[in-house]
């Protein structure tokens, strides 16, 4: 009973990381239906330039500021460069460029930094629990916080502001928001902005949960949160918070807890699959 | 050889909580041009889905040569001999414009699955298709990429191409719509004369004086469901029809 | 010709056959795949299985491969290809990770091992080896490439184009979109296994890790880069892509960096390929024609 309960909030915790990285692509897909791979690249440019922060300063906060301004800018170059000038072409051109600048990221990683695994040796300032027997260490403390903390104030932008009553039109049909005196083009950069950003938290977060940063450690979320945004609805960033969630309990519980003898990693594509065929639309999609 | 070209009854399309067409009922007598009007979101263009298969109806019935129609997919209408343009043109832009044709000719090929492999680049499918570029004028442009025709020769080449599948029946989109004076003078010319080949036409139009020149018989719906159904003079004469495009106010003034 | 050329012609050639089938599921119907290597390793762990444990000849299981690739790719095809064109795209990443996770994991595909002892191709009691194999690879290419001419003249061809271009106009003359969009894939498939088959008589040793994503990306990037829906497009995809890693060599630790940012270059300002229109490879032969542009 204590294991299940360990394996139940470690499953969580790996969702709420999935949600937090896959919330970006959904932003991302919402406004410009481009599959943005690359935002695994600006995830690992997050883990790799907060551990470099942390190292230089010392201080956690500064390290998550300043990865957070470095992601966004780098979003933003992608889609200015990148997407933007390849709207007019089928979608899997955008998606092999995003597939190259993921893997050119790598690369330049892994001749910067190293290919060995880093260590983010860092103490996340949240409070230890005790409960049923089961320790809650301070890391997994934080990552609920965190990705609460960050689902609340994404709700709160679109829902209650004017910038995110313009990003839902944006989404929605680009034409007729340019048409009502929207800027589209700088909604579609505010959303990379914000996805970016969370994007550096996740890595950050990341980094530090299971004490590695590496050149390749957005190659497996890259393809994952592709499968997530899938089944929960392409187009819905709650159906992929919802989606995150429980493939990162389905991950921990089935895999690790009950052993079942399914390739974990496959796991979020088999989900997908099966979802697709009971409802085409995903689970929270529309139409 | 009485039976109505296509017979339409009862037909409904409901999306969601919107009746977009509410129990239509009209038939098109073979050899006839009928016209189908009504102000925007009548319901005109849905019910033209409804009959090239495009949308399957929620409610009622459609025969065509005394065959049920409704509920099959578009292709297997097109089969059947019934061509279609579209209100925003669809060429295939990257194939020129003969090739355009020659598709829609290979309609007596696509359903075999022997004859799929055989060649489409024969003198007599040339010919064929230049035959009917020459009906709608656009012979000299056959070599010419589809994607880069201004919007009047791709009306044409729209019925060109429905043409090519409509051995019995057409299906126009508001083919007039955006085309200059002479080039709707051809139009309409065009028309007449695929109609004295023994073809039936529907179309969907919204230049009144075209619709109200070409037609025999008009189908004037409003808010999915049938206003009016009469020769032009009747239907133009019809204070609902006057109203439903006019208002309220207008009918005052137009009688 | 030393060992070395011929080892990269080889493999050029065997890709430029999957490239071939790819094509005419991306460039010719318009549809994307990328899960391609995972039929090409359907292709591979049938020969591979077929001479190992059955003891089949290459020739006798050729048939047999290529009948394998064509009905699975049948049997993905069908639900993938009723989904909305973004979702397909994840669907055959889906597919390629779902194939390699199989063969990886069941002791019948020899697991994480793989398949190994595969026997060379035998002709006439000669076994082909070197140059003999390039040139019988080269024979597959020729044949595929003839394949894939004959399809843009037959009506087959035709009715995939008008697919692409327009779907709903390709259902208003007759077009069923389903029934070709499957024709292509199963076309499309049956290619990457003949290409799996050469493989896995080439290399002798076949594992799943061989046929993973990264490679369908590799494939995808070859039919784009060369010119999708061209004929020679994938053939001169396949020289570049299979070339320029070996170009990039002396840089030795920078090599990948260089590809991956050029092939980032090439998508972002060539996106039609280059043999596309409009690209600035047939603008530039346009002007040495004589009659200007065409």
């Amino acid at each position: 009973m204590q294991l299940f309960i360990e394996q139940l909030l470690n499953g969580l915790a790996t969702g709420s990381i999935y949600a937090l990285v896959t919330l970006g692509l959904a932003l991302v897909y919402g406004i410009m239906r481009i599959l943005h791979v690359a935002h695994a690249a600006v995830y690992t440019i997050g883990a790799y330039v907060g551990l470099l922060f942390f190292d230089l300063t010392g201080s956690l906060f500064l390290a998550v500021l300043g990865s957070m301004a470095v992601c966004a800018l780098v979003g933003v170059a992608i889609e200015r460069f990148v997407y933007f000038p390849l709207l007019k072409y089928p979608p899997f051109v955008p998606l092999i460029a995003s597939i190259a600048i993921l893997l050119s990221v790598e690369e330049l990683c892994r001749l910067i930094a190293g290919p060995q695994i880093l260590t983010f040796n860092a103490t996340l300032p949240f409070p230890e629990f005790h409960m049923a027997g089961v320790t809650v260490t301070s890391t997994i403390t934080a990552v609920y916080c965190i990705t609460a903390a960050v689902l609340l104030l994404l709700w709160f932008i679109t829902t209650k502001t004017e910038l995110g009553l313009a990003m839902r039109a944006a989404s929605q049909d680009m034409a007729v928001a340019d048409a009502m005196g929207i800027n589209s083009h700088l909604i579609v950069s505010i959303t990379f902005v914000i996805g970016s950003a969370i994007a550096a938290v996740a890595g950050i977060l990341v980094g530090i949960y299971f004490n590695q940063v590496y050149p390749t450690m957005g190659a497996i979320p890259a393809y994952k949160t592709l499968a997530l945004i899938v089944v929960g609805g392409l187009g819905s960033v709650p159906g992929a918070v919802v989606a995150s969630l429980l493939l990162g309990m389905a991950e921990t519980l089935l895999i690790g807890y009950a052993n079942i003898p399914l390739p974990r990693d496959a796991l979020a594509f088999i989900a997908m699959i099966g979802v697709l065929m009971w409802r085409s639309q995903g689970l929270l999609g529309s139409r | 050889m009485n039976r109505p070209l296509l017979e339409i009854t009862g037909l409904s399309k409901h999306f969601g909580g919107l009746r977009a067409v509410d129990g239509v009922s009209f038939d098109i007598q073979r050899g006839e041009i009928l016209g189908l009007l009504g102000p925007n979101g009548a319901g005109k263009t849905v019910c033209f889905n409804l009959v090239s298969g495009v949308y399957k109806p929620t409610a009622g019935q459609i025969s065509f040569d005394g065959q049920r129609t409704d509920g099959l997919s578009p292709h297997v209408i097109a089969g059947l001999g019934i061509g279609r343009t579209f209100q925003i043109v669809k060429p295939f832009a990257h194939l020129t414009v003969i090739e355009n044709v020659l598709a829609a000719r290979g309609i007596a090929h696509y359903r075999n699955l022997p004859n799929i492999w055989s060649s489409w680049k024969s003198s007599a499918e040339r010919r064929g298709a230049l035959s009917l570029l020459e009906r709608v004028g656009l012979s000299d442009l056959a070599e010419r990429r589809a994607g880069l025709l201004p919007l009047g020769n791709l009306r044409r080449l729209e019925i060109a191409r429905a043409l090519a599948v409509g051995k019995k029946f057409l299906l126009l989109d508001e083919s007039f719509s955006g085309l200059r004076h002479e080039e709707i003078a051809q139009l309409e010319a065009l028309i007449r004369s695929i109609r004295a080949d023994g073809l039936t036409v529907l179309l969907i139009e919204h230049n009144m004086r075209v619709a109200m020149g070409l037609c025999d018989r008009l189908v004037v719906l409003d808010h999915g469901r049938k206003l009016a159904e009469g020769r032009p003079a009747e239907v133009r004469a019809n204070e609902a029809v006057i109203e439903a495009y006019l208002g309220r106010k207008g009918s005052a003034h137009a009688a | 010709m030393s060992g070395y050329l011929i080892t990269l012609g080889t493999i050029i050639a065997i890709n430029g056959i999957v490239a071939c089938g790819l094509n005419v599921i991306v460039g010719f119907a318009g549809q994307i795949s990328l899960g391609h290597a995972a039929f090409f390793g359907i292709g591979a762990y049938t020969a591979a299985l077929l001479a190992t444990k059955a003891g089949l000849s290459f020739w006798a299981a050729l048939p047999l491969v290529i009948a394998v690739s064509a009905l699975i790719g049948l049997l993905l095809g069908i639900p993938s290809l009723r989904v909305r064109e973004d979702f397909l795209a994840i669907t055959t990443i889906g597919i390629n990770f779902i194939v390699e996770a199989i063969f990886n994991n069941f002791e019948f595909f020899g697991g994480a091992l793989g398949i190994g002892g595969i026997p060379r191709v035998e002709l006439f009691d000669l076994k082909l080896r070197g140059t003999e194999f390039l040139v019988l690879c080269l024979f597959f290419l020729v044949v595929v490439m003839v394949v894939c001419w004959w399809l843009t003249r037959c009506w087959a061809g035709l009715a995939c184009f008008a697919l692409r271009e327009e779907e709903t106009a390709a259902a208003s003359v007759g077009i069923s979109p389903v029934r070709f969009k499957l024709l292509a894939f199963v076309l499309g498939t049956a290619m990457a296994g003949l290409g799996g088959a050469l493989y896995a008589h080439f290399m002798r040793f076949i594992s799943a890790s061989d046929f993973a994503f990264p490679l369908s990306v590799s494939l995808l990037s070859m039919v784009v880069v060369g010119g999708m829906g061209t004929l020679w497009g994938p053939i001169l995809g396949a020289c570049i892509i299979g070339v320029l890693p070996e170009v990039f060599r002396p840089l030795v630790d920078y090599r990948i960096l260089f590809y991956t940012m050029l092939l980032l270059l090439m998508i972002r300002f060539q996106p039609g390929g280059l043999l596309g229109e409009n690209s600035a490879a047939r603008r530039v032969l346009a002007k040495m024609r004589p009659g200007g542009t065409s």
